[in-house]
């Protein structure tokens, strides 16, 4: 018994299981971290519009916000087209 | 001066948690400290059985914080080792019973009286765990090495870090045959994906589901190499950080432990 396990440690070195489940963990682990709770992009939206739309008047219901992931990185998309430019109010000071 | 309050904790149930909880206070208060250990599990408490308590149970947690007793009188002396106390949970509330600022001041009254208050949390992050970690100074994690116990462990360090708690590690159940054969993650694997400090390392023990199964202490049996590993984990709780880590992995005969040296690649 004891021979035979030796036997199989030295013909498949590192082939166990764990080096799966190392992958497999830090994996899960990366993409939990990049899952966003569901009325986050919603609040982002509605605070990002208030923002905008006090320099621009933009078209609130044309608005486009995404989360686009890649293997490396992720990338947060927010697409709006512009209506007018907001007339600067007062005149700036000297 | 003050004690400190400790949380034990998981994120996923059934890796040792309460064994390991009821296992630390057993050994700090053998080392000369006043420990209470709380239940936090409202609802489903199990920390009076492993701690061969349950007949002894009057009052309960949720008691003391609606003021149907005092603090005294939940309190349930172990008559086997000084200085050790359990405030054991309530089986019959709901566990929205407590409130996070309800257990600030349970632990505040407690850190007057111990000198350590160690809390063992519920598994799962809701209200149980949101009552343990308000309360709490310090955090150990406990996790096996297994993947799903890896992972909510990762999720509740997170949770703790955003408490301002820097946790500490306990791998539990470690099959040392089964690290050798590369089929299972050892405790290094799990910290380099975890990223936090250990503080102790626990073999699988046949002793454990033993000493539950009567309700005795684990550490009290000097045969047991998760009592030794638990009594070591305490003694760097208790002011000793620095105190080496053993590490469970399988002591070779020694012409065996010889030929591994030479034959060592990494």
């Amino acid at each position: 018994m004891k021979f035979n396990t030796l036997l199989k440690k030295l013909m498949n070195k590192g082939d166990g299981s764990k080096d799966i489940a190392k992958q497999r963990l830090k994996f899960a682990l990366l993409t939990d971290k990049l899952e966003i709770k569901t009325d986050t992009l919603g609040n982002l939206q509605r605070d990002l519009v208030e923002v905008i739309s006090k320099y621009f008047e933009i078209d609130k219901e044309s608005i486009q916000i995404d989360i686009k992931r890649s293997e490396e990185s992720s990338a947060l998309i927010f697409n709006t087209p512009i209506i007018a430019a907001h007339r600067q109010q007062g005149i700036p000071m000297a | 001066m003050d004690g400190k309050v400790i949380v034990v904790t998981s994120g996923k149930g059934g890796v040792g948690k309460t064994t390991i909880t009821a296992s630390l206070g057993a050994a700090l208060a053998m080392q000369g400290k006043r420990v209470a250990i709380v239940d936090m599990d409202i609802g489903l408490r199990n920390l009076d059985v492993v701690m061969g308590l349950e007949n002894r149970i009057v009052f309960n947690i949720v008691d003391i914080i609606k003021g149907n007793c005092k603090i005294k009188q939940a309190a349930i002396k172990d008559r086997r080792i000084d200085n050790l106390y359990l405030i054991p949970a309530s089986q019959s509330d709901d566990k929205n019973a407590i409130k996070p600022e309800n257990m600030i001041w349970l632990t505040n009254k407690l850190r007057k009286e111990f000198d350590v208050t160690l809390l063992d949390c519920p598994a799962g992050i809701e209200q149980g765990f949101k009552n343990s970690i308000a309360a709490a100074d310090e955090a150990v994690v406990v996790c096996t090495p297994e993947v799903s116990a890896v992972r909510d462990a990762d999720r509740i360090i997170g949770l703790l870090y955003a408490q301002s708690i820097t946790p500490k590690l306990i791998v539990n159940r470690i099959i040392p045959k089964m690290v050798e054969n590369g089929d299972m993650l050892s405790h290094e694997d799990v910290v380099e994906v975890l990223a936090i400090d250990l503080i102790g390392l626990i073999e699988m023990d046949d002793l454990v589901v033993v000493a539950t199964n009567t309700g005795t202490p684990l550490i009290l049996r000097e045969d047991s190499k998760a009592g030794k590993a638990l009594q070591r984990i305490a003694m760097r709780l208790n002011g000793r950080p620095d105190l080496p880590i053993e590490n469970p992995m399988i002591k070779k005969p020694f012409w065996k432990k010889l030929g591994s040296k030479f034959s060592r690649k990494n």
